[in-house]
């Protein structure tokens, strides 16, 4: 029996948020086949029963208990909710009106003071379009500006209130040509700027330093300084495979946890990042060797890292299309990581890479119970997301565009333009 | 005697007596030479043949780089038999829209050739002259598939200059790239990116209206040396009618770009153009009618799905992303179900890429934009879809009688999936231009360019 995606909202608006503890009914959602990404693995025709926002148990075999609305999901696939692990999501609405964008500082403060928190923008249209697509949270993180070290990401939610779920996830720093600018020009000046800053934040103390032209601000220190205490990892945009092992060289001097984004090379030092525990944050379908820091980009990069035993999340890259993490997982699946691997890419291993409560990103028990029914496989493009739950309610799947193609579903008739 | 000193004419006598064939074919033409086939019958595939028909464990002849058949239980006859059960048959992909070569990787200062940002009308550039045989993106579209692409130069111009049609092949030379007989294209960009890119210097455009202003300018212009080559014809029959012993005129000095605007006034070139706005298409449908001229495609048409039945009744195609949207203003009303609206207003929807990355996985894209529809309730299957990216693309670019289906007469130009091409799991086995296996996966067969070499994981490089 199949359960259109309206059916089970009209079950969610018999609800009422599920805030006020212990009052509240139940919900069960039955029949689909539930990837759990906890320690009870795949069931197949599992009962999830969700209470107070968070996830009470996945049953197989037992009836429903008593006091839980059924959702009836028979056919469908459940899996935790999406989570994107580098991008610009709530900090620009569009990438090419600079009023628009918030990821981006060249003027003061423009290093590891900045921190994105303070301009997430919870009406950015963006929200809605991709919680609609199954992603229910994102690592949104400062674009670097003038200074290696960029500022601190925030993890946001694509629902419910407030957006804001973990402020200060990590301080983003970047190695490559394009940081290297800011430096005068050589990746070495870029990891020397970065340990320097470091070093100085061991020891610094405001009314004793005085810094001169092109030294750390007041702000930046005590920023690092802050974030070395911290215990925060630095999550370090590097693609070439010497600076990866550069980065790795600096997170174990200062006892950093370090995060590689992109790491379009790091199949080469694989067996390296493994042995450090080191996560790397994949653009599966950044391929190309479009730069002199990426000439050995490949596509079975994800496949080839987690094969060492490194920990993968993917990145769409992006501001507004952060969707596109489902197909990135795909993809790593057709160029050879298993399709758990994959599925637990963005899902299980970004609540875990990015410090989130914990289970986030799971089904286990007590985990925040933000998950998704798919109409099939969660990583076939040509399935989709039928409904979508963060906090344990259930979330609108209309959006800007949905409206926009409401509007125009026939494009001949005038009467529906302006409505 | 040098060459130099002999008149056009003369020149021209010359070359033909004496020069041998090198010389023999126009300046800038083709010389693309398909390469030696082996005669194939691919059996028992599902065969999507571009048209809108799926045909399920069909067979599929070629020789001499053409489809000889199609059909059910073919005898091999000379054929070598691939098995193509379980596997998927599509006509090979066409993209309309790419930058490869022009704007290669690795994307650096010296490599960046496809944006002549001196001035708004660049319509004396040629595309083809900036294009990097060598560019290692070559290779990986066709990894994905892509068999055929359209080089447009870049978007910051009113008018950016001619584009060119290509082969996937490997090549020393452009010139081998280009598709026999394809049109040249003209590019001309509605919209934000020129007057952004005229307006910040305080140069013509800087608004929407001076980018209609400007287009019409130099359309007036083009028109205006059409008459004059018009009347010049006429005076030159008076002449010769008469008998009268006067030389005719010397002709007037070339102008590069008008020569553009003309071709395209004489048919000779097809218009495609960048925009993104409805209300801003409806503006250039107005232009072309002025002028009298056609539009082949809007490319990012993002909001084609507004104005659907319009650009249906016009026979104007829409070139269109599956799901890209909101990197600008005008990119903000973007929806997932854009190609299948377009497509099912019975106007003709194709689904490009505009990015090194998307072309290598069109199919992905096209996979998108049929299951938005369906999510929505639209009747989209693969058998219509995969027209998005094959024959549809080959309509715009008036290469459909050569390629971009799979009929009888048509070229072999072929891709054989791993599986069923809408899904992500699926890849491209086999890749055939006029017949040659450019591409196949299990052998081990892709092309590597000189740049690769020992620099990049297809060119050996670790």
């Amino acid at each position: 029996m199949k359960l259109a995606a309206s059916a089970i909202l009209l079950i969610a608006l018999l609800q009422s948020p599920a805030s006020a503890v212990g009052s509240e009914p139940g919900i069960a959602i039955t029949g689909a086949r539930v990837h759990t990404l906890a320690a009870a693995g795949t069931l197949e025709d599992a009962t999830v029963l969700v209470r107070d926002g968070r996830i009470e148990s996945v049953l197989t075999g037992e009836p429903v208990p008593d006091g839980y609305a059924v959702v009836e999901a028979a056919g469908k696939v459940v899996t935790p909710g999406l989570i994107e692990s580098d991008s610009s999501l709530a900090l620009v609405e569009i990438g090419g009106e600079l009023t628009t964008v918030d990821s981006l500082v060249t003027e003061y403060p423009s290093g590891a003071a900045f921190d994105v928190r303070h301009a997430l923008n919870p009406a950015a249209v963006a929200l809605a379009v991709n919680r609609r697509d199954g992603v229910t949270a994102a690592v949104t993180a400062p674009t670097p500006g003038n200074d290696p070290f960029a500022g601190w990401g925030a993890v946001v939610r694509l629902g419910g209130d407030p957006l804001l779920v973990e402020p200060e996830v990590a301080l983003f720093a970047s190695i490559g040509a394009g940081s290297a600018v800011f430096t005068g020009g050589s990746r070495a000046a870029v990891i020397q700027r970065m340990r320097r800053g470091l070093q100085m934040a061991g020891t610094y103390r405001q009314n004793r330093y005085r810094p001169g032209p092109g030294d750390f601000s007041h702000q930046d220190l005590a920023a690092l300084q802050r974030f070395r205490r911290s215990g925060a990892p630095l999550a370090v945009t590097v693609d070439r495979a010497g600076a990866i092992l550069e980065a790795l060289a600096l997170a174990a001097e200062f006892d950093l946890d370090l995060i590689v984004i992109g790491g379009a090379e790091a199949w080469q030092v694989a067996d390296r990042l493994a042995e450090a525990q080191v996560p790397v944050v994949v653009n599966v379908l950044a391929n190309l060797p479009s730069s002199y820091d990426r000439l050995l980009a490949r596509h079975d990069n994800a496949a080839l890292l987690h094969e060492a035993g490194v920990t993968v999340t993917f990145t769409a890259s992006d501001a507004n299309n952060v969707r596109k993490i489902r197909q990135m997982a795909g993809n790593a699946v057709a160029h050879g990581m298993p399709w758990d691997a994959a599925l637990a890419a963005i899902t299980r291993a970004p609540g875990s890479v990015w410090g989130l409560p914990d289970g986030t990103g799971t089904l286990a028990e007590g985990a925040p119970a933000d998950l998704v029914i798919w109409s099939g496989d969660p990583l076939e493009i040509t399935e989709w997301a039928e409904a979508v739950m963060i906090g344990g309610a259930w979330q609108d799947m209309s959006s800007r565009q949905t409206r926009l193609f409401d509007r125009y579903r026939d494009p001949a008739d005038p009467d529906r333009w302006y409505r | 005697m040098r060459p130099g000193t002999l008149s056009g004419g003369g020149l021209a006598l010359l070359l033909l007596a004496a020069a041998g064939p090198l010389h023999a074919r126009a300046p800038y033409e083709s010389t693309y030479e398909p390469r030696a086939t082996e005669p194939l019958l691919i059996r028992g595939a599902t065969v999507l043949t571009g048209t809108g028909a799926r045909l399920d464990g069909a067979d599929v002849r070629l020789a001499d780089g053409r489809i000889t058949a199609v059909g059910q239980s073919l005898a091999a006859e000379q054929a070598r038999v691939v098995d193509g059960e379980g596997r998927w048959l599509t006509p090979g992909i066409i993209d309309v829209h790419s930058h490869l070569g022009n704007y290669p990787s690795p994307a650096i200062a010296s490599t960046q050739d496809g944006n002549e940002m001196t001035g708004p009308n660049a319509a004396h550039v040629w595309a083809e002259h900036s294009v990097w045989p060598q560019d290692p993106q070559f290779p990986l579209a066709l990894a994905g598939g892509v068999t055929t692409l359209q080089i447009l130069p870049g978007s910051g111009n009113l008018f950016g200059g001619r584009g060119v049609t290509l082969k996937n092949i490997p090549a020393r030379t452009v010139q081998e790239m280009k598709f026999p007989g394809a049109k040249q294209s003209l590019k001309m960009a509605c919209g934000e990116n020129p007057k952004r890119a005229y307006g910040s210097r305080n140069q013509p455009p800087a608004t929407r209206m001076g980018n209609i202003a400007g287009f019409r300018a130099a359309w007036a212009k083009a028109q205006h040396a059409l008459e004059k080559e018009a009347a010049r014809a006429v005076n030159a029959s008076a002449d010769t009618d008469d008998g009268s012993a006067e030389a005719p005129d010397v002709p007037p000095e070339r102008d590069l770009g008008v020569e553009t605007l003309v071709g395209v006034l004489k048919g000779e070139i097809l218009v495609h153009n960048h925009c993104y706005r409805a209300d801003e298409m409806a503006w250039m449908i107005d232009v072309a009618s002025e002028f009298g001229y056609e539009i082949k495609a809007f490319h990012h048409a993002v909001e084609s799905y507004k104005i659907a039945d319009r650009l249906a009744a016009e026979g104007i195609c829409s070139a269109m992303w599956a799901d890209w949207w909101g990197f600008k203003l005008e990119a903000f009303d973007g929806i997932t179900e854009n190609v299948a609206l377009v497509d099912e207003a019975g106007a003709c929807a194709i689904v490009h890429s505009d990015s090194a990355t998307g072309i290598q996985h069109l199919n992905q894209e096209a996979a998108k934009a049929m299951a938005a529809a369906r999510r929505q309730g639209m009747a989209v299957d693969e058998a219509r879809a995969i027209a998005w990216i094959t024959l549809n693309a080959a309509r715009a670019l008036e290469i459909d009688a050569e390629t971009g289906s799979i009929e009888v007469g048509k070229a072999a130009d072929l891709v054989l999936w791993s599986g069923n091409p809408f899904s992500v799991y699926s890849r491209a086995d086999l890749v055939l231009i006029d017949g040659h296996p450019y591409y196949d996966r299990p052998a081990g067969v892709r092309p590597v360019t000189d740049f690769e070499l020992e620099q990049t994981v297809n060119g050996g490089g670790e």
